[in-house]
């Protein structure tokens, strides 16, 4: 079977189990604990003023982007990867979506 | 905010709205079985089939792109406008940036109420963004430095003769951050001298004179007939009426709330709502046929039982143990069978209270006041509370987490802010006192109009009879 077949099932399944909303909800949650969103609009901001402002969203992205993912802590990390590995390896005795 | 000219263009002359309604709704809600199976079967880059979290869809074509090829797309195809199915952000390729509407955020707003049940159930959990204008903001001309040496937001209050217990209730009201931030910005409109606005502004005045709170005395006398009278009043019976008098007052001055969706039956918009109310949800088990009946009940504060344990006769020693035992597993008796429908017949069962949803201030009121037969007897258990409190393990479990040891919500954890407490032996002799956090690190001890700083060891081996709880991370949408 294709690649894109095996991606199509998987995420299929992902969606199905209401996943992928569980995990990005745990993420965002933790990153805004542990100071990280703020940190980011901090860092926003002075990239901004060493930047000369940005035209665009798209020039923010690409220059906030790696600074910001190098200050995300190892712990939401970790804690990231357990989530996923638990999910991934119950993923069919997980109850469905609704 | 009215988008660009480009968009007003294509909402216009090519349905725009509808357009972005269908896409909007589909695969960045996804509400049900078929949206769901459409997204997953298209949702991934035309040119080289990436599936990252920058997808966009075109708005004016069938075409979904990641970072890089959606960009061209619209460039090359001259096709302005895209979407971004993460979020719903409008790209226009003629602006060259993402561009923000009224129109478009309603129409975002609507569908997210339309989501599916975890979708909506994580909405609800956020606290709603107060849209303070940043105008108002910018023309406060007068500033004030705050150190380690400004006082502002304390002051004392006379007692009017046996108002201890009013002095503390107001001293942890004028406190708590989120209410006493509402009540400064000029969201609360009832058309004049609103009493409970100047209550919190006098206390920032930056005088340092006490206070002497004799309207507002009055104000909840006439509302609250049942604590009428110059005795002591229990504190907090008085806590419940005077939240039940500012609800009654902030719902009445609310403009007129379209019919809303199914989403807030158990508190309206008005701020005590929103910041002391939270749900409890209550299921009963039937131990014949192991049929659940469950009611989910709003609830201002919770009233913790400190008499001794059914199974072991062990009294509580901590907060935590008095909140394991109100969200335990009761069992009702022979003597209480309850009605139950599948089965048709009185049955016996169990009880069990849980947390469904919390609200943003938590107030504990520890039932020290006992009444045995006429005879009223002060419970004085050494209760130990904790500054930092996670409410984790007293939620209720969504159905779809047996497996996945995490429930949702994610961050149940509440900071304290303020104590009141009872001194003396006896109910109807005795003093309030009340701590108060201020600044986030230091604490102060109010005694009627004496205000005197106190350590954070002091306020938590103190004997505690109402504990208010903030949340800890608020977070805007």
């Amino acid at each position: 079977m294709s690649q894109k077949y095996y991606e199509d099932t998987v995420n299929s399944k992902l969606e199905n189990k209401h996943a992928v909303e569980r995990v990005s909800e745990l993420v965002r949650v933790r990153l805004v604990e542990c100071g990280w969103r703020d940190q980011v609009r901090l860092a926003c901001r002075k990239l901004s003023e060493e930047n000369d402002g940005f035209n665009n969203f798209d020039e923010l992205i690409a220059v906030v982007t790696p600074t910001a993912r190098a200050m995300v802590p190892d712990s939401v990390k970790r804690e990231l990867l357990h989530e996923l590995e638990l999910i991934l390896s119950n993923i069919d005795k997980l109850p469905s979506k609704k | 905010m009215n988008g660009c000219s480009h968009l007003q263009h294509f909402m216009r002359e090519e349905e725009g709205l509808k357009t972005y309604e269908l896409l909007h709704g589909v695969f960045v809600i996804s509400g049900s079985d078929e949206r769901r199976q459409a997204k997953v079967i298209n949702a991934f880059c035309h040119v080289c089939d990436k599936r990252d979290f920058f997808l966009h869809v075109c708005m004016h074509c069938t075409f979904f792109g990641c970072s890089q090829h959606i960009r061209e797309h619209t460039k090359n195809k001259k096709h302005t406008f895209s979407m971004d199915i993460s979020y719903g952000q409008v790209h226009c390729s003629q602006c060259g940036d993402y561009i923000y509407d009224e129109q478009l955020d309603s129409i975002a707003r609507a569908n997210a109420l339309q989501g599916d049940s975890v979708k909506k159930f994580v909405l609800e959990l956020v606290w709603p963004r107060l849209h303070v204008e940043d105008k108002d903001w910018c023309n406060k001309t007068e500033k004030m430095v705050i150190d380690k040496t400004t006082h502002i937001g304390l002051r004392g209050l006379l007692n009017l003769g046996s108002t201890c217990f009013m002095n503390c209730v107001v001293q942890a009201m004028t406190h708590t951050p989120v209410l006493r931030d509402y009540f400064f910005t000029e969201h609360h409109q009832c058309g004049g001298k609103c009493l409970i606005t100047n209550l919190f502004r006098d206390f920032y005045t930056g005088e340092k004179t006490p206070l002497v709170l004799n309207e507002f005395l009055h104000l909840i006398w006439t509302q609250a007939r049942h604590l009428a009278g110059y005795e002591q009043q229990d504190a907090h019976e008085f806590f419940i009426a005077t939240l039940d008098v500012f609800h009654r007052h902030c719902s009445a001055t609310l403009p007129a709330q379209p019919n809303s969706s199914a989403n807030k039956v158990y508190r309206c918009s008005c701020i005590i709502d929103q910041v002391f109310t939270g749900s409890l949800q209550s299921d009963v088990v039937c131990q014949k046929c192991n049929g659940v009946s469950t009611t989910i009940d709003p609830m201002w504060d919770y009233s913790l039982d400190l008499i001794p344990s059914v199974t072991d006769g062990s009294l509580p020693s901590s907060l935590e143990d008095c909140l394991e035992r109100f969200t335990g597993a009761e069992i009702l008796g022979s003597n209480s069978k309850i009605f139950c429908e599948s089965c048709q017949s009185y049955q016996e069962s169990t009880k069990q209270f849980t947390m469904r949803t919390l609200p943003v201030v938590l107030c504990f009121h520890l039932k020290r006041f006992q009444h045995l037969n006429d005879l009223e007897k002060k419970v004085s258990t050494k209760i130990k509370f904790p500054e930092l409190l996670d409410m984790t393990p007293f939620m209720t479990k969504q159905k779809n987490d047996t497996i996945l040891h995490l429930q949702l919500p994610y961050d149940n954890k509440y900071m304290l802010f303020a104590v009141i407490n009872h001194v003396g032996t006896s109910i109807n002799a005795g003093h309030y006192i009340s701590y108060i956090r201020y600044q986030d690190r230091f604490w102060y001890k109010c005694d009627d109009l004496i205000i005197s700083e106190a350590g954070i060891d002091e306020v938590l081996q103190s004997e505690g009879y109402l504990l208010f709880y903030h949340k800890y991370c608020l977070e805007y949408r």
